[in-house]
Parts: structure tokens; C-alpha cells; sequence
């Protein structure tokens, strides 16, 4: 489990990260999500004895990372693919990891076997691509077979093999009760990963709640009802204290009522229905919702929507 | 539709593509943006300049106030000129230095890419970075040059000891000569740094080739070998061109240093020609 | 959680291996990328090629030379005089392995690995030291046979004369000594050119420029104990000027320079964000 209490860093006056508390706990995929500056990447040095806290503590599994005997069979990071060095082969490069924490060539193996990274192994990681840093990256978080994992934008250049393959690891990962926090922009992986979120915004923590109730919460969730009859299922249901949205076409769009309810009143009231379904907006809605004000580094050219 | 609008290649907003001779202008200014940007651009010279007319200077000063102690045949030998540039041999390492920079802080972060995909005429870039940098090492030179001959010469005759002034015999020539030189070993840097694209392996080709090998042969006696060799290092034949020990005329010193830079120009532009980025 | 094959328990491991773990994973960084071989390389051609090329040079000048000239005259300095030119190699070489990690970003994996950073520093100059020394007092030896058999019938020495084992052996020295202050100096900048600049400067730049170029007793005493200076008295077998006394008090003031610039270093290492 990795534990922040007050954690605080201030650059040169201004404070990236402001006195946050947070735990994440071992046995769900915990997502880190913040707009560009918020002080995500500050808060995983810190984490990993990179950046030293201005005040405030962070613990892994109770101990800072200096006081760890092994780091890497605690905790595995991926922060940065490309900090290779480019002249040096994956397989080194892995193995001058392993020895710095006394784990065997053997393993070394193993792991780059595991990201599929086996048959390039001794050539220069200068000529990698992207994905491939990424993949060495995950290989040498995965050294030490440590219960607590650390990744920063792991699926970034991944191919959609790769991307499918990295989501189902995560989640194995902590199904076997390992801690994993992950840091994120990409909205729908997300979704389809986390168990559990924590929004940062400009240094404040936003939101720390499971992703369910994220999504419902701020989702503002509706439900599309298609029947015979628009006009008269719109008056019902207006009489039943939901707001009705009627679109061209004749589909409903109701807030305010579950899809439960609104089938049972249809049921009531004689309606023939075509079609009853629950709109839940993305995690991006929800996420944009919840972060729009602290969003640091705005585009000018508004995105379609 | 607009004319505009329908011709290839108009861009989004409407512009056309700069004709050939405008496309160099733009690729000077994209490297004259580039060299301003970067704090240690502007520093190092700045720092270099202090550092030269301090060091010249204060040459100058210990050899001024001893003038009044030396014999009748070591006054008739005191060189006004040549105390005041003794700290070239050290200038032309931060010319050669500096240039090296300026070819290879593009390699290290990949900007060359970014560069080369602006401006895929790879010839284009290099003369560009070769023009700023010869315009640049040029008005550094100019200014390092004048301003320790004014300040040195200020102490010189303050101090009642032989000096010169710019309307005496060669002294322009001189003067020039320094700036010629320190401009050359700035080039020599640059094309070094495009040829050999890591900026340790540039700076230390610098620091060998500049000063270290020529004083290391210097010990060597001469014999047929070194003869021949030896006193082509830009060393000296700066050296040749300034004080000509050997009394001839300074002129192909001048054009061998122009041959080192010629000759390395040519080698950074095949190089750049025939390799990946 | 699943116990791998291979990994180690992490209970009651005991410092010692821990050093040895940071020892071998700097040993299996240093030999895994060409600039180790290269430079080493470098340097072992300039100094034994130059070794020849020196004794065969000055085996006529000796020979025309005065009485005085010839007493003077230091056949084991001569012959390995072009440690001043491959001085550089090592140098770039010594920075290098501290700067290259901070330009790619590496210093944080290593960090992140072993966060015990004055640990980092220690083994990698220790690995540093043991191999750049090996290497440098073979090529110095080497060096010297083949310099003093290029300058007889001139004088020169053999192995067993009095000062020639210390000023060999003392070659060796001063390149692993000059190496570990272009380390520290990385670890101090941070950034390659500028800790090149840094290490030369003290080196070549500032013995130039106190010896020959600004006259003057102060300066000439400060150029006698710049760290270059006073180091390549260790490679002497005659001595002059503030050295009389011997190879080892000018190894001893490079040294000096050495230990201050890795008090630097290591409360630097300690004390910054990665």
C-alpha cells in the first residue's frame, strides 16, 4: 500500500503539490488522473525517493522508499521509457538493473520474454521504437516481482495488441493483490482499467473514489426512450417529475428517472416501447467535469463537440 | 473557390511556399532563433569576452610595469602587440569550443530531426549553420580583439612602456589577422561537431587539436616527418600568420587555415549528405 | 504473491552485498557501451605510439645537445610525455560515464534501482578507478620499454634505476586520478559540455594560461600547483621547480584536488532532486 500524508513540494514559490493525503491499496488497478502540471509526475518521484517532499511523508507498505532493502522487489516503476541509454543493449540495460538488486540473469530473461522483447534483446535500444521503450520499461518494472507497481503512461506508443495486453497484465497484476497505481490520460483505457481514481488538479486533490462512483456521480447519466407515442410518453413522464428532451426523431432523452422506473411507468400507462437505454457519460465527460477549473495549460482552438 | 484556395501546396492559411532564395533566408533565421534562444549561446561568450580582456590585460599590466626593469637588449625586444594577444592560443579554444556547441546541441536532444524534416535541404542547413556561426564567431573576434588592443595598449603607454596605436605600420593587419584566426577556429569547431555529432568527442577533438598535439610536437625535434607536418596545425599556423619566426610573407598561413576550414566544410557536408539524421 | 525463480529474499541482507550488488551492476554498465573501449583504446595508442615517436625524436637532439642540456635531460618523462595529450580521453571518458546517465535520463532508473546515491557514486568510481588504472599502468609500461629502446644509444633508463618504477607506476596514477576528477566534476555540472569545459579548463587552460601567459611570480607558483602540473611530476624520474622533493608530493596535491571535488560531489548527489 502506498500512503501521502500532506505531501507538499514547492518549486521556486510555487507549490506543485499542496499538502495531498491519499492511500492506494494492494488488490485493485488505482488510476492517477490530472490535467498536464497538476503534479502527477511530482508525486511519483516522491514516491520513489526521486524529489524529496518540502513536507509531508509518503510510504510504501509502511517504509520510505530509502529505508526499502531491495526497492525493485517492492516496488516496480515505469516513469520514463526513453531513460535508456541509447547505446547499450535491452538485455544490459536489464541486467545491470537486476544486478544492482541482486536478481538473477535468469530472470532477465524471463521478463523481456514476458513483454515479447526476447528476439531484440541484444541490439542497441538506440534503434528502438517507441513501443519498444515502452515495453523494456515494463519489463524492468517487473525485475523484481514487487507487490507494488508504478506506471506512468504505460500504453503510450503501444500498439493495440499491446494496449490489450498491458490493460489485462495490469488487472491480473492486481488481482494476485499487488498495489497498481497508474497515471493515465488516455480516458477510455482508463475506463476499461481502473478500479479506483485519484484526480489531482493543480496540485490539490480532487477526487478519490472508486470509478463507478465517479461515473455516476458526475456522469450525468440519462436514459433514450423510443416508443410509439413520443408526445404522450414525453407528458408522463414530465408528470412523473423527470426532464424530457424531445428530439427530432422522436427519441426521448430523460434525466431524473431510472430505466427501471420509466419502463414500469410505461408499463402503467400502456406505452409500447422500441427501445429503453441507459446513456451513461464517458469517464472523459465526467473527468472534464470535475477538472475544469483547474485545467492549467488550455488550447485556444475549442474542441469540436 | 479562390485561386488561392486551389493552388497545391497553399497551406491552410493561404500562404505559398517562399521561393528558393527566400527558403535560405528563412533557414538562416531559424538558426540564428535557435543560437539566441539558448542561454549558454549568449553566456559562454559573454564569459569568454570578461575572461580575454581580463587575462589580456592583466598580461599586459605585469609585463608594462617591468619594462622599467629590463636590460637594454631585452627592451629593444619587448613586443607591445605581441604581449597584448598572448591569450589568442587560449581564444581560439573557446572559439573552437563554442563552435563545436553550436554544431552538436542539436544531436543530443534529436532537435536535428525536427531541423532536417524543416528544411530537408541538408546542404541549405549546413551553410546556414555555418554562415551564422562564422557571422557570430566574426563580431565576437572583432570585439574581443579591439577591445583588449584599446584596453592593452591604454596600459601600455600609461605605464611609459612601448606601445602602438591603430594608424602604425601592420597593426590593423595584425589586428585582423587575430580576428581572421579566432573566426577560422570557430569553423574548424563547427564542421568538427557535424562530423564527429557528439559534443564530448567534439570539444575533446578541440582541445587536442587546438592546443594539447601541437604543444606535445612541439618538443619533438624536427625531422623529416614532423617537418612537413607539424607546423600545419592551426596552431601554427596561426602562429606563422601573426609573427612570422620564419620571416616570410603571412600569406599561406592564411591560406592554410582557410584550407583547414574548407577541407572540414566539405567533409561535414558529405557526412550530413549520406547519413541518417 | 508468486515467488519467481531467481529473485532473492529480501531478509537480512547485510550491507556488504549490497555494495557488491551496486558494485557489479556499475561494472555491467561501464562495459556494455563502446566509449569505455574506445577511450581506453585512444588513449593506449596515443601513449605507446607516442612513446615511440618521442624517444625516437629526441635521440638526436640529445645526443647534439650541451653538457648541461644532457644532464637535464629526463628519458622516462620524455618518452611518456603524450599522457598530456591522452589525459583528454580519460578526461571525456571520466565524465562521461557520470553525465551521459543525467543527458538520457538513465540517473533515475540507477536512482530508483539504488537509492542509496552516495553508493552509486562510490562503486562507479571504484570500477571506474580499478579499470581505468589496470589499463593505464600496463599501456605505461609498455610505453616506457618501448621509449627507451627508441632512445638509445641517448640516454635512457632501464626499469631497475633509481625513480624510474615510482614514475612509471606513477603514470598509471595520475590518468586514474585525473579520470576520477573529471567524474566528480560530471556529477558537480551535470552536463556534458560543460563539465568537459570545466575539466579542461582546469587542466590545460589554466597552466597555460599562469606559466606562459600572464608573467609574474604569483602566477607562476599557482601554475606549478594546478592539478596537471603537480600531477605529472608522478611520471618525473628528475625533478625541478616546487617538486624537487619528488613524484609523490605532486600526485599527493592532485590528489588533494580529487578529494575536494568528491566532497563536492558526493554532498551534491545527496542533497539534490535527482
Amino acid at each position: 500500500m502506498i500512503e501521502a500524508r500532506s505531501l507538499t513540494k514547492v518549486y521556486g514559490g510555487k507549490a506543485a503539490v499542496d499538502g495531498i493525503d491519499f492511500q492506494v491499496k494492494p488488490g485493485m488497478v488505482t488510476g492517477f488522473l490530472g490535467p498536464n502540471g497538476a503534479g502527477k509526475s511530482t508525486t511519483m518521484r516522491m514516491i520513489l525517493g526521486l524529489d524529496r517532499p518540502t513536507s509531508g511523508t509518503v510510504s510504501i507498505g509502511g517504509r520510505r522508499y530509502q529505508g526499502q532493502v531491495w526497492p525493485l522487489h517492492e516496488v516496480g516503476a515505469l516513469l520514463d521509457a526513453r531513460a535508456v541509454h541509447p547505446g547499450r543493449s535491452a538485455y544490459d540495460h536489464l541486467r545491470s538493473l537486476a544486478a544492482a538488486n541482486g536478481i538473477a540473469r535468469a530472470r532477465v530473461d524471463e521478463v523481456l520474454e514476458m513483454v515479447g522483447l526476447a528476439s531484440v534483446a541484444r541490439k542497441r535500444a538506440g534503434g528502438f521504437s517507441l513501443g519498444m521503450f515502452q515495453r523494456l520499461g515494463i519489463a524492468g518494472a517487473l525485475l523484481g516481482d514487487p507487490g507494488t507497481l508504478l506506471f506512468d503512461e504505460p500504453v503510450n506508443g503501444l500498439d493495440p495488441e499491446g494496449i490489450s495486453w498491458i490493460r489485462t497484465f495490469m488487472r491480473s497484476l492486481a488481482a494476485e493483490g499487488r498495489t497498481v497505481l497508474v497515471s493515465s490520460h488516455l480516458m477510455s483505457e482508463m475506463a476499461l482499467t481502473a478500479d479506483h481514481l485519484l484526480v489531482i488538479g493543480r496540485g490539490r486533490m480532487i477526487a478519490d473514489m472508486p470509478l463507478s462512483e465517479l461515473m455516476a456521480r458526475d456522469s450525468g447519466g440519462r436514459v433514450e426512450v423510443r416508443s410509439a407515442d413520443p408526445q404522450r410518453m414525453a407528458a408522463d413522464l414530465r408528470a412523473a417529475g423527470a426532464q424530457v428532451t424531445l428530439e427530432p426523431d422522436g427519441t426521448l432523452g430523460v434525466a431524473g428517472l431510472g430505466s427501471r422506473q420509466i419502463g414500469e411507468l410505461a408499463a402503467e400507462r400502456g406505452h409500447v416501447l422500441y427501445q429503453l437505454r441507459d446513456v451513461t457519460a464517458s469517464l472523459e465527460e465526467a473527468y472534464f467535469r470535475l477538472t475544469g477549473e483547474s485545467v492549467e495549460y488550455r488550447a485556444a482552438v475549442p474542441v469540436a463537440s | 473557390m479562390s485561386a488561392r484556395a486551389a493552388a497545391p501546396g497553399a497551406g491552410s492559411a493561404g500562404h505559398a511556399p517562399p521561393a528558393g532564395y527566400r527558403r535560405a533566408g528563412a533557414a538562416l533565421a531559424a538558426e540564428w532563433i535557435k543560437l539566441r534562444s539558448l542561454r549558454s549561446m549568449l553566456l559562454t561568450p559573454l564569459l569568454g569576452t570578461v575572461a580575454s580582456i581580463g587575462v589580456s590585460a592583466s598580461a599586459v599590466r605585469h609585463n608594462a610595469t617591468g619594462y622599467s626593469h629590463l636590460d637594454a637588449v631585452q627592451k629593444a625586444q619587448f613586443d607591445p602587440l605581441g604581449t597584448n594577444f598572448n591569450f589568442v592560443v587560449l581564444g581560439i579554444l573557446l572559439f573552437g569550443a563554442l563552435g563545436a556547441l553550436v554544431a552538436t546541441n542539436e544531436y543530443g536532444s534529436g532537435l536535428i530531426r525536427t531541423t532536417l524534416a524543416a528544411t530537408p535541404q541538408r546542404g541549405l542547413v549546413l551553410a546556414a549553420k555555418a554562415v551564422l556561426a562564422g557571422l557570430a564567431a566574426f563580431a565576437l573576434a572583432v570585439v574581443i580583439v579591439f577591445t583588449t588592443f584599446f584596453t592593452g595598449q591604454a596600459i601600455l603607454s600609461g605605464a611609459h612602456a612601448p606601445h602602438v596605436s591603430l594608424g602604425d605600420h601592420y597593426v590593423l593587419a595584425h589586428l585582423l589577422g587575430n580576428v581572421y584566426y579566432m573566426t577560422a577556429a570557430g569553423l574548424i569547431g563547427l564542421f568538427t561537431g557535424v562530423l564527429v555529432r557528439s559534443a564530448a568527442a567534439a570539444i575533446t577533438s578541440m582541445f587536442g587539436l587546438l592546443l594539447v598535439l601541437p604543444v606535445l610536437a612541439d618538443k619533438i625535434t624536427p625531422d623529416a616527418v614532423t617537418r612537413h607536418t607539424v607546423p600545419y596545425l592551426p596552431l601554427n599556423l596561426g602562429d606563422e600568420m601573426l609573427h612570422h619566426h620564419q620571416g616570410l610573407s603571412p600569406g599561406p598561413a592564411v591560406a592554410g587555415l582557410a584550407a583547414w576550414v574548407l577541407v572540414l566544410a566539405a567533409a561535414a557536408a558529405l557526412s550530413l549528405r549520406g547519413r541518417d539524421a | 504473491m508468486s515467488a519467481q525463480a531467481g529473485t532473492v529474499p529480501h531478509r537480512g541482507i547485510r550491507l556488504d552485498s549490497r555494495l557488491r550488488a551496486t558494485a557489479r551492476s556499475e561494472w555491467i554498465k561501464f562495459r556494455s557501451v563502446r566509449s569505455g573501449p574506445l577511450a581506453l583504446s585512444a588513449t593506449a595508442l596515443t601513449v605507446v605510439a607516442g612513446a615511440w615517436l618521442l624517444g625516437d625524436a629526441n635521440r638526436g637532439s640529445y645526443l647534439a645537445a650541451s653538457p648541461a642540456g644532457q644532464a637535464a635531460f629526463d628519458p622516462v618523462f620524455t618518452v611518456l610525455q603524450a599522457i598530456e595529450l591522452a589525459q583528454l580521453f580519460v578526461g571525456a571518458l571520466g565524465v562521461l560515464t557520470v553525465t551521459g546517465e543525467y543527458a538520457s535520463g538513465l540517473i533515475r532508473g540507477t536512482f530508483v534501482a539504488t537509492p542509496q546515491r552516495a553508493q552509486v557514486l562510490a562503486m562507479r568510481a571504484l570500477v571506474f578507478a580499478v579499470v581505468v588504472w589496470a589499463c593505464c599502468t600496463a599501456m605505461s609500461f609498455a610505453a616506457f620499454f618501448l621509449g627507451q629502446s627508441a632512445l638509445s644509444p641517448a640516454k635512457h633508463a632501464g626499469i631497475g634505476d633509481p625513480g624510474v618504477l615510482t614514475a612509471v607506476s606513477g603514470a598509471g596514477l595520475y590518468l586514474t586520478l585525473v579520470g576520477l576528477l573529471a567524474m566528480f566534476i560530471g556529477v558537480l555540472v551535470r552536463h556534458t559540455p560543460g563539465a568537459l569545459a570545466a575539466l579542461f579548463g582546469i587542466l590545460i587552460v589554466l597552466p597555460v594560461l599562469f606559466l606562459s601567459i600572464i608573467p609574474g611570480k604569483i602566477t607562476q607558483n599557482l601554475g606549478e600547483y594546478m592539478p596537471g602540473q603537480a600531477g605529472e611530476q608522478a611520471f618525473h624520474q628528475l625533478h625541478s621547480g616546487a617538486y624537487a622533493l619528488g613524484s609523490w608530493p605532486g600526485l599527493g596535491v592532485l590528489a588533494a584536488y580529487v578529494a575536494v571535488a568528491a566532497f563536492a560531489a558526493f554532498a551534491l548527489i545527496l542533497k539534490r532532486d535527482a
